[in-house]
């Protein structure tokens, strides 16, 4: 696979970037070179340094993010920063990972056009490049639509039908999986691996999804971490060695299973999950499964019951409609669909921002028709996906005081119910700083802060783990999994099926409105037309059960028992 | 819910098939005209005018009711003002007093009450071309079209570009509103007293600059990965060339602005008051 003959068409050579901003250099000493036509994964947790990485291949570095670079960078012939952003994006095509904010144009078309129009192509050229870009992303029948019709996905298609007329020999997609739901990402994979295969170019990922880039093929994976490079090597050799693990990464869930079951890995064909059906892999799996004790947690309190819920706009489309569901006291459940299937606007209603059109909800028996927001948001929390949303004020233990205040509580309760939860959060020792200090992660957890000290009994969390890495994720979701402890009932809008799995008790999917599931995960994981309706996907560990010919609910329900007594 | 941030309603006329350069230039001259006179004949004219062109423009009343709407009750309270502040101002126009009654210890005279109803239907002569340029002009045509006439293309493009992230931003000040409203943030009549609830809006504004911020930087890259601004000229995807319609409409154009003028200047002179 390793072309050593051929010249590198990226070659790093101890080279070391600085912010201009910051103190200490974020990327150090990093020696790299990337043949034509590989296909190479950049993985590492936040902040390890990878979009930096990123960002010095298409000249945001140093063109728009100044900063000290020494060493040496070529890529394809040139040292790009030595020359111009235009000049480099004629060698390295980019996707970014905010799909809306890289869709600049009023219509598909025109956002297509955009590179053309902006190198003077001529108008019935660059309408003819259009028409054939558009078909090569399956997009011909939106060249009119508006962004504001589009989902996600179809933003970011129309973004790589912009880059596969591009003439450069390199494409590089940051974060492409960021924000779309688990089809859309699917799909999106496999639209990279097909530019890849059909034009040769070399292409780059920088992702830290490692279960759903991984289902499509890689040459090479690079690990960055702190600033240095800390693996790199074949997809195999990384998952064998465990670099993937031990560098803050989480490997594909059915590697995860495997190794949960003690099972050898040397001589495997580890990434080619059809050939693992082998009798010692499934014995090993079997006894696994048969020593893990599968415990339920009973709910007997009811907390919030949902009848007959209903709501539109407009008085003639429903947004959602008849949606009936009962949450339990401490309980955690998932509410799963693609987007526009009705979830935001579900808790929109149910916290009082959108008013019903019929059906009723009630909080501890009693009809909450009547409470206003403010009533409502005192007993049931809403946490939106983006925190920046939520914060206002300048110092952490402000932010949190701030919602008390407005609730007139005395001067002195305020502080130290504001202490207290900063405590529970773990942002106490930070109650002082800035909030612009902070790390996304931290920003989350502040704007849950926030909520958490106006004593809710239901918490409802909007992507909660959007943006994060495994290891974020992981101490993120202890947390939650702790307040639920304390009594707290937690609804999680998500399509992050891993989240759904490890982390609720029971997950509710809706389509187009309507409630299509309301049952464990395990089930939910393994009925195939509820999951493709609701544009979800299914994990790794079902096609494990089905390769083993073991059954899959089963292999699904140990799964998240064992990885949950791991974790406590 | 508009899915663009413009008033454009897409349909087939020789109207919205005219350059939007033209049309922006239409709507700065005849607003020209019109505030050359002051004569109620030509308002009505320019009304009944401008009338047509919309009915040929296929705009149905129902799409601009709104403005209408708006524009009649800005014009009904500007003459209310008008006679309670100056109730003689008419009358000293044109030196001819004709008192009705007294208004606020002055006499109101026929002759301001005409007046009122001139100034109104200036207002309202204006009207028919604005709504044309508003709802047939494409909004990246209309880009496209004033690079063509000599401003410089980045700052063209800045109309694009804000008719692109309007929604966007309105959408998240919603979001954030929402946000903080669930949080006990009073923004809803009843919840707290106009001026804390005036107040509050603070608390939306400061993520949605931030967020405004962010968004800025990386539309502001992704357009220079794609090569926005490495040439001195670009083409446009929605440019188009100039038609015979265009010079047809702009030679007409040109001659009733001429027209305008000298009957202006020479035969319409200052305030006309029949009576």
């Amino acid at each position: 696979m390793k072309k050593e003959t051929t010249k590198p068409i990226i070659e790093f050579k101890e080279f070391n970037f600085q912010y201009r901003s910051l103190g200490s250099p974020t990327l150090k000493n990093i020696n790299l070179s990337i043949y034509p036509g590989d296909k190479v994964l950049i993985a590492g947790p936040s902040g390890s340094g990878k979009s930096t990485l990123g960002h010095c291949l298409n000249g945001l570095i140093p063109f728009s993010y100044s900063g000290e670079i020494t060493g040496k960078l070529v890529i394809n012939g040139i040292e790009p920063h030595k020359t111009s952003i235009f000049h480099i994006s004629s060698h390295v095509s980019t996707i970014l990972q905010d799909q809306d904010g890289q869709f600049v144009g009023l219509s598909v078309g025109e956002d297509v056009a955009f590179r053309d129009e902006n190198k003077n192509v001529p108008l019935d050229i660059m309408r003819k490049d259009v028409v054939t870009a558009l078909k090569k992303v399956k997009m011909e029948e939106y060249i009119n639509k508006s962004p504001q019709e589009l989902s996600g996905g179809l933003k970011q298609r129309a973004s790589l039908a912009g880059i596969v007329m591009s003439e450069a020999p390199i494409l590089l997609f940051d974060e492409p999986l960021a924000n779309l739901d688990p089809a859309s990402g699917q799909s999106a994979m496999k639209l990279i691996s097909d530019i890849h295969e059909n034009n040769n170019k070399t292409t780059i990922v920088i992702e830290h999804r490692i279960e759903d880039v991984l289902a499509e093929k890689f040459d090479k994976i690079i690990i960055i971490d702190k600033g240095t490079i800390v693996a790199s090597g074949t997809p195999t050799e990384l998952i064998l060695d465990g670099s993937l693990k031990k560098n803050g990464l989480r490997e594909p869930l059915y590697v995860e299973t495997m190794r949960y079951a003690n099972i050898d890995f040397s001589n495997l064909d580890i990434l080619n999950i059809q050939t693992l059906n082998t009798k010692p892999i499934k014995e090993s799996i079997n006894s696994w499964i048969d020593g893990v004790i599968h415990n339920k947690t009973h709910y007997p309190e009811k907390i919030l019951k949902i009848k007959d819920l209903t709501f539109s706009y407009d008085n003639k489309e429903n947004i959602i409609e008849n949606i009936n569901f009962d949450l339990y006291k401490g309980e955690i459940i998932s509410l799963l669909g693609n987007n526009g299937a009705g979830k935001s606007t579900l808790s929109k209603v149910i916290t009082g921002i959108c008013k019903e059109q019929k059906g009723s909800i009630s909080y501890l028996g009693e009809d909450i028709k009547k409470w206003s927001i403010r009533k409502r948001g005192q007993k049931i929390g809403y946490v939106m996906q983006n925190p920046n949303h939520m914060i206002t004020q300048e110092t952490l233990i402000d932010e949190v005081s701030f919602g008390l205040k407005l609730r007139n509580y005395k001067k002195d309760e305020i502080l130290k119910k504001a202490e207290e939860t900063l405590k529970i959060c773990g942002l106490y020792p930070f109650r002082n700083w800035p909030i612009t200090a902070l790390s996304y992660g931290q920003k989350k957890r502040l704007s849950i802060a926030t909520i958490l000290a106006l004593d809710p009994s239901i918490l409802i969390l909007d992507e909660p783990t959007a943006g994060q890495d495994y290891r974020h994720y992981l101490e993120f979701m202890q947390f939650i999994e702790k307040l639920s402890k304390t009594g707290i009932s937690i609804i999680f809008i998500t399509h992050d099926m891993h989240l759904a799995l490890e982390y609720s008790n029971r997950a509710i999917v809706l389509s187009n409105g309507k409630i299509i599931k309301n049952d464990t995960v395990s089930n939910v994981l393994s009925d195939n037309d509820i999951l493709s309706t609701a544009n979800l996907k299914k994990i790794s560990v079902s096609t494990l059960a089905e390769v083993l010919e073991i059954d899959e609910k089963l292999l699904l329900e140990t799964f998240i028992n064992y990885d949950h007594r791991e974790v406590e | 819910m508009a899915t663009v941030g413009t008033l454009y309603i897409d349909k087939k006329s020789p109207i919205h098939s005219l350059d939007g350069s033209i049309k922006l230039l239409m709507l700065l001259l005849w607003t020209a005209i019109v505030f050359m006179f002051t004569d109620i004949r030509v308002f009505i004219g320019l009304i009944i005018f401008g009338t047509i062109l919309i009915k040929i423009a296929n705009i149905t009343f129902k799409e601009v009711k709104p403005l209408v709407m708006f524009l009649l009750i800005f014009t009904f309270f500007n003459s209310i003002f008008l006679i309670l502040i100056t109730p003689t101002y008419g009358s000293e126009l044109i030196d001819q007093y004709t008192p009705i009654f007294n208004i606020l210890g002055r006499p109101l005279t026929y002759e301001t009450l005409w007046f009122a109803v001139t100034l109104s239907l200036k207002y309202l002569a204006i009207l028919p071309i604005t709504i044309l340029f508003i709802f047939t002009t494409h909004p990246s045509r209309f880009a496209s079209s004033l690079n063509k006439i000599g401003v410089s293309y980045k700052i063209a493009y800045a109309v694009n570009i804000a008719l692109r992230y309007i929604p966007d931003v309105r959408d998240e000040f919603v979001n954030i509103m929402h946000a903080q409203e669930a949080r006990g943030v009073a923004f809803r009549k009843g919840e707290a007293n106009l001026i804390t609830r005036f107040k509050n809006y603070n608390t939306i504004l400061i993520p949605l600059v931030l967020s405004s911020l962010n968004r800025v930087e990386v539309v502001s890259n992704a357009m220079n990965l794609r090569g926005f601004g490495s040439r001195k000229t670009r083409t446009w995807y929605n440019g188009r060339k100039y038609g015979k319609l265009d010079f047809i409409a702009l030679t007409l154009l040109i001659v009733g602005t001429i027209v305008g003028i000298i009957v202006s200047r020479l035969y319409l002179t200052g305030f006309w008051y029949p009576f």
